[in-house]
């Protein structure tokens, strides 16, 4: 630990005080760093747990309730047969449709992106209700299986697992397959060159050779995304509360609805998370730790060949548009025929005879809204920014083992398991007591955003640069160059893909967030959400949809744009 | 004689006037200091859980147009978030709004000592039921909770009359209500019940209405009703009447029903210990008076206000002839968490 990582092996002596202290400073003060973001919620929030809810007295007697709750075995049974079938669900879809998009030669290439990133700008509340629209007794779905059957009962029905399963893993498909098409498109050409060289078919060269350098960012993602959906409680709670099928999250979500919010039951079920996220990252430490092994961009050309498919092409061709129908078209065309109706309204032809205009009207009546466009653009974009930036360094630190970097994958972690309420809470508080007079402005809402996605930056960061071999960083630092030079002019060009695809996320989630920018909105300091969210609670369905629909194609046309001419750029440098 | 009679009428009369002109004056002399206090601050900071566009705007929008140079920040927030950022707030000893509108949250943020209490002039007007006797709140709107059905599915003549309709086996698995643990919600409903019936025959009454399976939608009354007229199910408890009228007038085959006793509740409005106080009781004064509460029907709700009409007559008790319970501010903090434990109970 106490050698420079450069070439450790060749020295022998011990190094002089100094020497020792600058190699270790760097990983400790971004360890500060990130525990000065990361860690006074997180003192908040076992306060919150220990303190009774009047306040008043210490107490234990959130965590005997969360126990003491008989139902307690079921609903962890549900909660993880949920979350690992989504987690599934998710990493098939978005896995699969990565891999053709980057390493085959199948038509719709584009419409894949188009997919993930559309879906991504569509804010939660009107995607979840489009799904259980479509899906729901007088959903299309049903009604033409009624129709079609002369039955009465349901072909499917939606408020049970398999429906949650199905909307969550949906959900989150777009994440999995931005980060694994970053991965595929830096997955390395020898070893597959080499395996086909022999005779290998395309399917053996995939599963033994590209999946399984590609395992570390999967496992990774997998773990990540089990605890996303552990954690849900939207998704849980819209759907299972009507068939009373209860999750871990059910019962947190309505003590934060009541008023006043009974806080210490959702920060005591916030620390247990923290205690099973803390194990499962253990697990997955000890995999990443062979993570060398696994690097696939090395001082070699490392541009990956696409596999011909073959006739296959249309077979992948047929997942693509599937994969779109699911995560954009049908969705969308809900949110669509939801704006364009007077009421709330099945879908149907009678439906159809009598659209309106009047909630784009409705919305483009409101000047204010703009306003409030801009302040969302701009408190996302600086989130993302800072976000991927010091995410950047924690996992170069992190993934070649400085020394003294072992918390900082388990404190950049951290934010993952905090209900958006609770962080909330604790950002009040803190901005209240900050020596500037930050509270109610924009910066909080902007500061919570860069602590709530700091996990979510940290995954992109760290499946770009697992795959970067440290040969390369070691030519550089023996021709002289210095650390930062070796950040800036060899690893992250290398790993641009992935951190513009972590920054396009926190970018398009983070303007999307409700909970978060809805408690902590000041005069001036509003977001298109808040709009949304009181429009929504008003019962304006359709006017939602339509900002809904309004603020999905800002979003697109946005990263779009964005997308094209980063990809373009970093497609150039990788070329070269 | 005539003259000393004269004399004594005069100074009686004189006596009379001065007296009028004294308790007139300061009147005046309050009113016109409140609002030269008030344009010096410039401002009120208003915490509101209203719609913004549909109310909290047009109201703010009012009291600039008759105070000119004192200008209204709203924060907007649901009843929740709002309490959640004044006990926050509270706790670091730096209020920063001056006025509060919302449902439930006078106890918790009056346990907190958020609440500068006030008694407006405007609230004089008020019936007792509608204001807190030491100033700590008055009504500004009024809510009625009621049972509607999609009249598609559900045949005219056919819909439930009473409370005991409800237990109707052909309704089994088909009534939805929201899960908000609030008195516009579940929990609101059980309360009604449990007041109008009694505790004993309310609890049997429940357990039967249990028995009906309930289903549990974990959103807003609205998103309750949307559901009911998307065709999701027939029926549904706890909406609020006029978003049924509302739509009903758009063409969807909606229709609220009197179900005896309605479940009345209201909005509260009061002063805290913001910084702008002076603003912030000239505000209320205006929220509460004549012409606030008419820009409150004219958006649609309903005025707390005794002499101002609701848009639609009939959404009110007296215009719509039916009978209400009204679950006042002081029997929501005494009983909510009873009705609470009752729905997770019998319902959950």
């Amino acid at each position: 630990m106490t050698a420079l990582p450069l070439g450790d092996q060749a020295i022998a002596y011990r190094r002089p005080l100094g020497e020792r202290l600058a190699a270790s400073l760097p990983a400790i003060i971004v360890s500060i760093v990130i525990g000065l973001i990361v860690l006074p919620p997180v003192a908040v929030l076992i306060r919150t747990s220990l303190l009774s809810d009047d306040g008043a007295q210490w107490t234990l007697a959130h965590y005997a309730t969360l126990f003491s709750d008989p139902r307690l075995y079921v609903s962890a049974w549900n909660s993880v047969t949920f979350s690992a079938l989504a987690m599934l669900l998710s990493l098939l879809n978005g896995g699969i449709v990565a891999w053709l998009v980057e390493r085959t030669n199948v038509p719709f290439k584009p419409l894949a992106y188009l997919s993930a990133i559309i879906s991504l700008g569509t804010p939660y509340i009107i995607y979840v209700s489009a799904w259980l629209y479509i899906l729901g007794r007088a959903g299309p779905l049903n009604a033409s299986y009624r129709a079609l059957t002369g039955e009465t009962g349901l072909l499917f029905n939606v408020y049970s697992i398999p429906g949650m399963v199905l909307i969550e893993g949906v959900l989150w498909s777009p994440l999995v397959f931005l980060l694994l098409s970053a991965t595929f498109r830096r997955s390395n050409a020898d070893m597959e060159e080499a395996a086909r060289m022999s005779g290998a078919s395309v399917f053996a060269t995939v599963t033994r050779i590209s999946l399984r350098l590609a395992m570390p960012a999967i496992a990774g993602l997998g773990i990540f995304v089990f605890i996303r959906n552990l954690e849900a409680f939207d998704v849980p709670v819209l759907i299972g509360t009507p068939s009373k099928i209860s999750l871990l999250t059910t019962d947190i979500y309505q003590s934060m609805t009541q008023v006043p919010p009974q806080l210490g039951h959702a920060s005591a079920f916030s620390m247990l998370m923290m205690v099973i996220v803390a194990v499962l990252l253990h697990f997955y430490g000890r995999i990443s730790k062979k993570a060398e092994r696994y690097a696939s961009i090395t001082g070699k050309g490392f541009r990956p060949r696409p596999f011909d498919l073959g006739k296959g092409r249309w077979l992948g061709a047929a997942l693509i548009v599937l994969n779109a129908l699911l995560v954009l078209v049908l969705p969308l065309l809900a949110i669509l025929y939801n704006s364009l109706t007077p009421f709330v309204r099945a879908m149907n032809l009678a439906g159809l005879s009598n659209l309106t205009l009047d909630h784009y009207r409705a919305v483009f009546a409101q000047a204010h809204y703009v306003e409030l466009a801009l302040n969302t653009v701009i408190v996302a974009a600086s989130a993302a920014t800072v976000a991927v930036a010091l995410t950047a360094i924690a996992a170069w630190m992190s993934v070649r083992r400085w020394p003294y970097s072992g918390l900082i994958d388990q404190l950049t972690s951290v934010p993952l398991v905090f209900p958006g309420i609770v962080l909330g809470v604790a950002m009040i508080e803190m901005a209240l007591n900050a020596p500037i007079p930050v509270y109610g402005t924009l910066w909080v809402i902007g500061m919570a955003f860069v602590i709530r996605y700091l996990p979510y930056g940290m995954r992109y960061s760290h499946a770009g640069i697992i795959q970067v071999h440290r040969e390369l960083e070691d030519a550089a630092g023996i021709s002289g160059a210095t650390r930062p030079t070796i950040l800036r002019r060899v690893l992250l060009p290398l790993i641009s893909p992935s951190l513009i695809a972590g920054w396009l996320f926190i970018f398009l989630i983070g303007a999307k967030e409700l909970s978060i920018a809805v408690l902590l909105a000041g005069y001036n300091a509003k977001t298109i959400s808040v709009a949304m969210f009181d429009q929504w609670t008003n019962g304006a369905g359709g006017e939602v949809s339509a900002m809904g629909v309004i603020w999905t194609c800002v979003m697109t046309i946005f990263s779009s744009a964005l997308y094209w001419v980063t990809r373009q750029r970093t497609d150039m440098a990788s070329a070269k | 004689m005539k003259s000393l009679w004269t004399r004594l009428c005069g100074l009686l009369c004189a006596a009379f006037l001065a007296v009028a002109f004294l308790a007139a004056a300061p009147a005046h002399a309050v009113e016109q200091a409140l609002i030269d206090a008030a344009k010096k601050e410039g401002k009120v900071v208003w915490y509101v859980s209203l719609v913004e566009n549909q109310l909290a705007r047009p109201l703010a929008a009012a009291f600039e147009k008759k105070y000119p140079g004192i200008q209204v920040q709203i924060v907007p927030g649901t009843a929740t978030d709002l309490v959640i950022k004044l006990l926050g707030e509270t706790k670091a000893g730096q209020i920063r709004g001056d006025v509060h509108h919302g449902g439930s949250s006078v106890w918790p943020l009056a346990k907190a000592g958020a609440i500068e209490k006030y008694m407006p002039e405007a609230a004089k007007a008020y019936p007792p039921e509608l204001k807190d006797p030491n100033g700590l709140w008055v009504a500004d709107a009024l809510y009625y909770l009621v049972a509607a059905v999609n009249t598609e599915l559900v045949p005219a003549g056919s819909e439930p009359k009473t409370y005991q309709d409800l237990l109707d086996p052909k309704w089994k698995g088909k009534i939805a209500w929201t899960t908000q643990m609030t008195q516009g919600g579940a929990a609101g409903f059980i309360g009604t019940v449990l007041q109008a019936m009694g505790q004993e025959k309310g609890m049997a009454f429940l357990k039967q209405l249990a028995a009906q399976k309930l289903v549990n939608v974990p959103s807003n009354q609205r998103v309750v009703l949307d559901q009911v007229i998307a065709g999701e199910y027939p029926l549904a408890l706890a909406t609020f009447n006029y978003h049924s009228d509302i739509s009903a007038a758009k063409g969807a085959p909606v229709k609220w029903l009197k179900l005896e006793p309605v479940t009345g509740t209201l909005d509260t409005a009061f002063l805290l210990k913001g910084p702008n106080p002076n603003a912030g009781k000239l505000f209320l004064e205006f929220i509460l008076s004549e012409d606030g509460q008419k820009v409150v029907a004219n958006a649609g709700y309903l005025p707390a206000h005794p002499a101002v009409q609701a848009k639609v007559a009939a959404q009110k008790p007296e215009g719509g002839n039916y009978k209400a319970l009204l679950l006042s501010p002081e029997l929501v903090e005494s009983d909510l968490q009873k009705w609470i434990s009752v729905y997770n109970e019998l319902f959950k």
